[in-house]
């Protein structure tokens, strides 16, 4: 790994004056999961990397009635798991973050770092679409928010303007029958990263559907929202046959990737099977002994 | 290349060390301070061969840098036995056959005693979920399954 | 003692200090003075090297030498096939294939100095595929055409046996190459020391065959080099004698005079090889109608990449091997090994063997169902027995097949999960099954299969073991101290066994085709006797009684009516202490009768053979295509199991093996570059993809064995990949002929059956 130097600035007006300073050598290092993969690959090779480490602003989890969750940037995904009111309020968040990867990264990765790195092959971007996600992000002239949908712009590619921080991930309050599920599909099950995901939100009316949102990851080279889908499933009884449409609907209207993981007709079939399921399983259909 | 002074607790030592920024958590151990218990299998955070407990959290130390353990508590698995008495998972990892070349086997131990700590009792679907993270190519993961299990037991007293 | 030495689950004797992490590997191993070294490697599958400027990495700060195919020796090494220089000269062959090399004080240094070398290349167009290696006009790997060897065995009358067979089918089947995946990357550690010999310390299964190697390699004198293994994690075959990395180390340090050390990173590993070699097999079978074999013609198309190493020798494993499972006697076979522009392929675990049991075994399983019969008793009805010689003249000694048989198919429950009810649903669940053998020991390398152990008991009554002998993980050592200790009488905490050196071991061959349990192990019989009846000599002399009336026993020294005692101590002391005493040093030598194979292949090569079946179950997911392990028994033939802790641990991590190369792990190429060289892309399997593995054992007791005992460690490896395809094909219909089974080929698969039912 080339030389660098390695900067813990002791607030976020000195990091963010630091990156004005370096430009395009300085990178951001958050738990160094993915930026220590990338520069040992050589895909990166930033001079100066900026440990945000110090940084109390872009840590903890809490939890208002008012403003709803905010997590620190910094949260690592092990911290969210076990987090109470994550577990309480918004529990297929705490349940995405239990499953990501494997115990280390959980341990070591931030999701701050896991949203600004762009991958794709992840769990958390599709379920914060899903959760109507809103991203804090600090520059030199201010603070903005950023709706975690528009934050993902392409392959590796974010929003993040050169020179800004991502500081937390804030979701909506809960209101009463929200609900969140999340399905993922691992190509074999020696892999470790999703080949297609599959996020649902939903509020629970009279037993019927509504505000649904149905999102997909890793499948895309961003999270990608189904509206058609969701808008099937909205205030309809859902049904296997429903279940199957909507999933027909969903990898009809999906962009795939292709790529030696899975080729697009691949990810198309898979991300089919995967909303035909969670989306019966959310009904407390069995999906097994009917295919679609 | 910057360099840091660092200082952190190793196996219950406090140890102060200078480091280059560049310098792996992983290599830091076994070239700095001859700890080569720590091993390098794939050093792309896949193998877990390299896991230490940072604070009492299994970690992958070739996706940390040795300046990033300033302030921290570090074990590797040189620190798991007490003196000549071997940690109860590594008595069961001999036991039941939960090594055969070996070189897996620290990073084994380090995140099944990452486990332990926080499940007394794990059935075989959490020791393996647990144990993900490290690849052994010898054993097909059973006699590594039994020896934790085995070790659950024996703290529990059962 | 109380209980006995063998037969009883046993840790490692060097697994404490494994769990203690102060087991010590080649990486681990530093000297005063040392330099790192790395390497630099092909970009290109096949192009003309026509210059390299190594002055601005010369002539970085730290840099102590830069080497490229000019520095090194004219000679050319190989197994077979002197191929290789040290360095790339000339021309290069495969990406990845090493170009120059780097000495430098760091290894931060000796990288950033990589890639200050200015290499100019002129690409050449690549022969990437084997099945168009021998067509005209391609490009050739090597001088005298892409045809690396071909074999031809007629055994027989086939076409005769065709004419009368009730049922002929006829299938090709294809298989992947597999990384070793052993976990400790090759390293090795190399000087020059003020004597001038080279002292080499490497990740090897055979130091004897590594000093060889570099001798030739190196162009020196075998005597000048002294080779010593330390701790090896794992090898798999890929560390006998076709890895590069060590030659290249050692010859670095002669070049620089200092001591280097070169662990590969893991990327470097996987790009140098050294993976199984892929095979596209023919094969096709008749049968009479009560599912006797009795006929069968192969076609075999083997790539051993761009140089031959041992991959000639795999081959004719692939070739010949599983006709000798069966009572079948008409054979027609040919096989042939190609060259193309990839990385060399060779010795991996089952060295060729699962290649044909995959083929054989599917095989097995489609006739069985053609002829209405169940799988597990066509396997019976054709499967050799003790006391048979074999249509190669293999002399089967020990052979409890029908038995592992049984084991696998009463503990899955065969009978019924075959005959349940086909699901209809999205998750379908299958059974297969597969049998194979593998031979313990193999007269190859030239006319010589032996093993030596030298054995000193010093002064406390305690033993050392020397034997050139490798222990890569599985337990070789372990077996040696057993014996040992059950053999003399002495406890086996009061053995240990000496790493295997080239200055202190005796000469051994090392650790390959299942050889060390039932070479080194009976060598370490006659040596342990040996010693006995020296120590009881002495005790006699010592005691005044006849040594025929007193016994060893738990390393006390005792007459049969009790009169006389001593401890083992006091004798092997007084074999010292007395005049024209000496300390007590034995050696067991054990080479078997066995022959090596003649012209046409005929020859009973080894001393023992073993047999191992399994059963599994899958769930395949027809929606995803995902297939799903969900429980495997696997039941090995071994003899006597010296100690069954270690040959459960080798048979589950086999299975592991095979299932990862069936369902898990697949190498993808582009242009000849490995895309996926790393471990996230190229998957081998974690705790949480794989089952309860269950490991059985069918005890015999092999007459040529140490004990009873015979080889543990490679049959298990061969039946996964049937049985696994055999389990897909029950559960949904698919008969997957073409490793590995994707999720794409069982989408594939289901669609094409869909389609042929609504036609």
């Amino acid at each position: 790994m080339r030389n660098l130097d390695y900067l813990e600035p002791e607030s976020l007006d000195e990091a963010l004056r630091m990156l004005a300073d370096y430009g395009d050598e300085a990178a951001v290092f958050a738990g160094g999961t993915a930026l220590l993969l990338a520069m040992r690959q050589r895909m990166l090779a930033p001079g100066i990397v900026v440990a945000l480490g110090g940084l109390s602003a872009l840590r903890g989890i809490g939890y208002t009635p008012e403003a709803g969750l905010r997590i620190g940037a910094l949260s690592r995904h092990s911290e969210i798991a076990r987090a109470d009111i994550v577990r309480e309020h918004y529990p297929v968040l705490a349940k995405v973050a239990a499953g990501l990867a494997n115990p280390q990264v959980r341990n070591q990765g931030t999701i701050g770092g896991n949203l600004c790195y762009g991958d794709p092959a992840t769990d958390p971007p599709s379920v914060l679409v899903a959760l109507d996600a809103e991203l804090e992000i600090a520059g030199r002239s201010g603070t903005r928010r950023v709706a975690m949908a528009d934050f993902l712009v392409d392959y590796f590619t974010t929003a993040l303007e050169p020179g800004e921080i991502l500081t937390a991930i804030h979701l909506p309050p809960v209101t009463p029958g929200r609900v969140g599920h999340y399905k993922r599909h691992l190509r074999t099950p020696a892999e470790h990263r999703p080949v297609a995901n599959v996020a649902l939100t939903l509020t629970e009316r009279g037993g019927l559907w509504d505000d649904v949102r149905l999102v997909i990851g890793a499948a895309t080279p961003v999270a990608q929202s189904m509206a058609r889908a969701a808008a099937a499933l909205t205030g309809q009884a859902i049904t296997l046959d429903l279940a199957a449409e909507a999933a027909r609907i969903a990898a009809e209207d999906l962009t795939p990737v292709s790529d030696a993981r899975g080729s697009a007709a691949f990810r198309r079939q898979v991300v089919r099977a995967t909303v035909r399921r969670i989306v019966a399983e959310a009904a407390g259909l069995d999906w097994s002994e009917a295919a679609a | 290349m910057s360099h840091h002074w660092i200082s952190l607790t190793l196996n219950g030592e406090t140890i102060e060390a200078e480091v280059p920024a560049n310098r792996l958590l992983s290599d830091f151990l076994r070239d700095q301070l001859a700890l080569t218990g720590t091993k390098r299998g794939c050093e792309t955070g896949v193998c877990g061969a390299c896991s230490i407990l940072i604070d009492g959290e299994v970690s992958k130390s070739c996706l940390s840098l040795a300046v990033q353990a300033h302030g921290k508590t570090i074990t590797t698995v040189e620190g798991l036995a007490q003196g000549q008495a071997l940690h109860v998972l590594q008595a069961a990892f001999m036991e039941h056959g939960g090594l055969q070349c070996g070189y897996c086997t620290p990073g084994f131990l380090i995140a099944a005693a990452d486990l332990l700590s926080r499940n007394t009792s794990p059935d075989d679907a959490e020791i393996r979920k647990a144990l993900s993270g490290n690849i052994c190519r010898c054993t097909g993961y059973q006699g590594i399954v039994d020896a934790v299990r085995a070790a659950a037991e024996n703290l529990n007293g059962t | 003692m109380e209980t006995s030495a063998i037969g009883q689950a046993r840790p490692q004797i060097n697994a404490r200090e494994k769990v203690l992490g102060r087991a010590r590997y080649a990486g681990d191993l530093k000297l005063a003075g040392m330099l790192h070294a790395r390497l630099l490697r092909a970009p290109h599958a096949h192009a003309r090297i026509v210059s390299v400027d190594t002055s601005a990495a010369r002539a970085l700060a730290g840099v102590r030498a830069v080497a490229t195919g000019a520095d090194v020796p004219d000679r050319r090494w190989g197994v077979g096939h002197k191929q290789q220089h040290v360095l790339a000269r000339g021309v290069v062959r495969f990406v990845g294939e090493e170009v120059a090399a780097v000495v430098a004080e760091t290894p931060e240094i000796a990288e950033e100095a990589l890639d200050l070398i200015r290499v100019e290349y002129e690409e050449l167009a690549p022969l990437l595929d084997p099945a168009l290696s021998l067509d005209p006009g391609v490009p050739q790997v090597h001088e005298g055409g892409n045809l690396s060897e071909e074999i031809n065995i007629d055994r027989g009358d086939v076409d005769a046996a065709f004419a009368g067979a009730d049922l002929i089918h006829e299938e090709t089947y294809t298989t992947h190459s597999q990384y070793p995946g052993y976990m400790e990357p090759m390293a090795t550690l190399a000087e020059v020391d003020g004597a001038g010999r080279l002292n080499v310390w490497t990740s090897t299964q055979s130091v004897f065959l590594a000093r060889q190697r570099l001798a030739e390699a190196l162009d020196r004198p075998i005597s000048s080099i002294r080779v010593i293994q330390p701790t090896v994690g794992g090898g798999f075959g890929g560390k006998i004698i076709e890895e590069r990395s060590s030659v290249i180390a050692a010859f670095l340090a002669t070049l620089v005079d200092r001591p280097v050390r070169l662990g590969l990173s893991r990327l470097d590993d996987i790009l140098s090889g050294c993976f199984s070699v892929p095979a596209t097999i023919r094969l096709k079978m008749g049968m009479t109608r009560d599912g006797t074999i009795v006929a069968k013609e192969v076609d075999i198309l083997a790539d051993c990449g761009a140089y031959a190493g041992l991959a000639g020798e795999v081959m004719t494993v692939t070739a010949m091997r599983s006709d000798n499972m069966q009572r079948i006697r008409n054979i027609r076979t040919r096989a042939r090994l190609v060259y193309t522009h990839t990385m060399p392929r060779g010795a991996f675990r089952g060295f060729g063997g699962a290649q044909m049991s995959f083929a054989l075994n599917s095989h097995m399983a489609t006739m069985a169902e053609m002829l209405g019969l169940d799988v597990i008793e066509l396997h019976r009805k054709n499967a050799i027995g003790p006391g048979e010689t074999s249509v190669h003249d293999w002399k089967i000694g020990s052979c409890e097949l029908p038995a592992c048989l049984d084991q696998v198919s009463e503990a899955i429950g065969w009978g019924e999960k075959r005959s349940r009810a086909k699901a209809g649903g999205v998750l379908r669940r299958g059974v297969g099954m597969a049998a194979a053998m593998h031979v313990s020991g193999n007269r190859t390398i030239g006319n010589w299969d032996g093993s030596t152990i030298l054995l000193k008991v010093n002064e406390d009554g305690r033993a050392v073991v020397h034997t050139g002998e490798s222990d890569m993980g599985q337990g070789a050592f372990t077996m040696l101290a057993q014996i040992c200790a059950e053999t003399l009488g002495i406890p086996v905490a009061h053995v240990t066994v000496a790493a295997p050196d080239t200055d202190n071991s005796p000469y051994c061959i090392g650790t390959l085709a299942s050889r060390v349990t039932i070479n080194g192990g009976m060598a370490m019989v006659k040596a342990a006797e040996e010693a006995r009846a020296t120590i009881l000599a002495a005790a006699a002399a010592k005691l005044g009684c006849d040594a025929e009336d007193l016994a060893l026993v738990d390393g006390v020294i005792r007459s049969a009516d009790g009169a006389h005692t001593a401890p083992l101590a006091e004798i092997c002391r007084y074999h010292i202490y007395r005049h024209g005493g000496e300390g007590i040093y034995v050696k067991g030598s054990h080479d078997p009768q066995t022959v090596r194979f003649d012209g046409d292949f005929r020859g009973n090569i080894a001393p023992a053979y073993s047999f191992a079946a399994q059963a599994v179950e899958v769930e395949v997911d027809t929606e995803t295509g995902q297939v799903r392990l969900v429980e495997t028994y696997l039941s090995d033939d071994c003899g006597v199991a010296i100690n069954p802790l270690a040959v459960h641990g080798q048979s589950n991590g086999a299975a592991v093996q095979a299932l990862g190369w069936t369902l898990y792990e697949e190498l993808h190429f582009e242009g000849g570059r490995v895309i996926n060289g790393n471990l996230a892309d190229y998957t081998m399997a974690t705790a949480d993809a794989v089952p309860m593995m269950h490991s059985m054992i069918v005890e015999g007791y092999e007459p040529n064995g140490p004990l009873g005992a015979k080889g543990a460690s490679e049959t298990a490896i061969l039946p996964g990949a049937a049985a696994i395809a055999n389990a897909v094909y029950d559960a949904i219909g698919v008969r997957i002929t073409d490793l590995p089974i994707t999720p794409e080929k069982i989408l594939a698969g289901l669609a094409e059956l869909e389609e042929a039912s609504l036609a």
